[in-house]
């Protein structure tokens, strides 16, 4: 599992790349804890090279929204495989968390 | 923690020679802990296996046995094998030191030596061992707790199967570590109608337990018998949304009208229930639309999706530590093999169909072992 951040007019870009999976959970959510601690309330997830995504990945992508929400802000995820799509689904997370099919329009959501 | 006494701690010091072994002995003493010596293989080995010290010092060049053997022979017996050994010898070859390594012993002190060095070997080690019996003494202690937990776990669960008119049922329930987060349940109403729920609590281990136990505690104090599918999620949730965060529960609650042979499907987050229909000889995901996990955010209304079963068909509710049960390749399970193995040929047992099923799991993982819980339960009608 590997995450790359960068900043862009306000957004925090949060690329994952890899499976996010148990053993990678943990490590995510640190990530997303620091990233949050800041200013930030504007935050993107590009899954475009995420290949699998555990029940312990959607506990990582609630612990962000909910985090978002208490600062009022933003929150996306954007460009999800196939199977990655199916189990925001199929779980109802999909219900609580926008999902857009291209980062581009993820950025337009969350402006 | 790390107190700096040593008195209950003992040293073997083993050398051939009286005048090292009195040196070796003085250099000691300071250290403060208490000193046993030998001055041959068969003795040292011989002390080592009645006072087991915390640390031996062990000459290389003996008479009879040699250091490099004690070592051997102390390593191979399972009383004295973790006692750490510091090689003391003249010899300074490297290779000697890297046999001696290679034999299990900590460390290699070079003859004439240093006092200093030797007692700051010495306490480092020392205190290496004592940390690692207090890490191992310590996991145990976690592991009989873990234990009991599963127990506990384990007797909230069912302990019998009802009978149900026309319906035959079988379960499996494993947990992947010893406690877990996986959760069956069944209550029976009036009417002949029952209510079936599988949940499946985020995580696994004592966190997921707890909030096992708790949906456990929820099911059963509902106010009312748990009829309506739809109703019955809403009223674990309003109370897991105060307690989950950040983890969440999922659940698929089936309530079956054994006069009717109907079934009304509420789910949350859970993969929905598989049914294999006799007269095509086809087995579906049964399409059920739902609400997101439990203890997240209170629902606004749960749907529900109803079903009617015929003679032959077969019901299964399951958790995804099957269907995401992993192998060597790093493939999972999936449901399209679920699918088919429900579909297999013949008048089944459940008991005999769900051992089939998590043969054929297993036979997949290929010896990688469930790195999550694994629940199902299956019904038959008549």
């Amino acid at each position: 599992m590997e995450i790359s951040q960068k900043e862009e007019n306000g957004i925090v870009f949060l690329a994952f790349e890899g499976r996010l999976d148990g053993a990678a959970a943990t490590e995510a959510e640190q990530t997303v804890k620091s990233v949050l601690e800041g200013e930030t309330n504007r935050l993107l997830f590009d899954f475009a090279n995420l290949e699998y995504l555990s029940s312990a990945g959607l506990r990582v992508v609630l612990g962000a929204a909910k985090e978002i929400k208490r600062k009022d802000g933003k929150f996306v995820l954007c460009a999800l495989n196939a199977y990655v799509k199916e189990v925001f689904e199929v779980s109802g997370f999909g219900a609580i968390i926008p999902i857009t099919d291209s980062v581009e329009a993820g950025i337009k959501e969350i402006t | 923690m790390a107190e700096n006494s040593r008195e209950n701690e003992s040293l073997l010091l083993v050398d051939d020679n009286p005048t090292n072994l009195q040196v070796l002995y003085q250099t000691l003493e300071t250290t403060g802990c208490k000193l046993l010596v030998a001055k041959n293989g068969e003795t040292a080995l011989s002390i080592a296996q009645k006072a087991t010290p915390d640390l031996i010092l062990l000459d290389i060049m003996m008479p009879g046995i040699d250091g490099f053997e004690v070592c051997r022979r102390l390593k191979a017996d399972p009383a004295t094998a973790s006692i750490p050994v510091i090689f003391l010898s003249a010899l300074t070859d490297t290779k000697d030191k890297v046999q001696g390594l290679q034999l299990g012993a900590v460390d290699y002190v070079s003859k004439p030596f240093q006092p200093d060095e030797v007692i700051a070997r010495v306490d480092t080690h020392l205190t290496i061992h004592r940390l690692k019996r207090e890490v191992e003494e310590k996991k145990d202690a976690l592991e009989d707790e873990l234990k009991a937990a599963s127990d506990v776990q384990r007797r909230l669960l069912p302990k019998n199967l009802p009978e149900i008119t026309g319906l035959k049922l079988a379960v499996n329930y494993e947990t992947s570590l010893y406690a877990g987060g996986d959760y069956y349940d069944i209550a029976k109403m009036a009417d002949d109608q029952w209510g079936f729920l599988v949940a499946d609590a985020e995580g696994h281990s004592a966190p997921a337990a707890v909030m096992m136990a708790m949906t456990c505690a929820l099911f059963r104090s509902y106010p009312n018998p748990p009829m309506e599918p739809g109703e019955l999620l809403y009223f674990l949730n309003e109370h897991l949304c105060k307690v989950a965060d950040p983890s969440f529960v999922t659940a698929l609650y089936v309530v079956y009208d054994a006069g009717s042979r109907t079934l009304k499907i509420a789910r949350a987050g859970h993969p929905p229930p598989m049914i294999y229909q006799s007269a095509e000889k086809k087995a579906i995901e049964y399409k059920c639309s739902g609400v997101f996990p439990m203890g997240i955010d209170p629902y606004q209304q749960v749907p529900v999706t109803e079903a009617e079963l015929h003679p032959g068909d077969r019901i299964l509710m399951y958790t995804d530590g099957i269907t995401e049960r992993f192998n060597t390749s790093g493939e999972t399970y999936g449901e399209e093999r679920l699918l088919r193995q429900l579909e297999a040929d013949g008048d089944l047992e459940p008991r005999d169909l769900l051992a089939a099923i998590m043969k054929d799991v297993n036979d997949f993982a290929d010896g990688r072992p469930a790195d999550d819980d694994q629940a199902l339960l299956l019904a038959i009608v008549k």
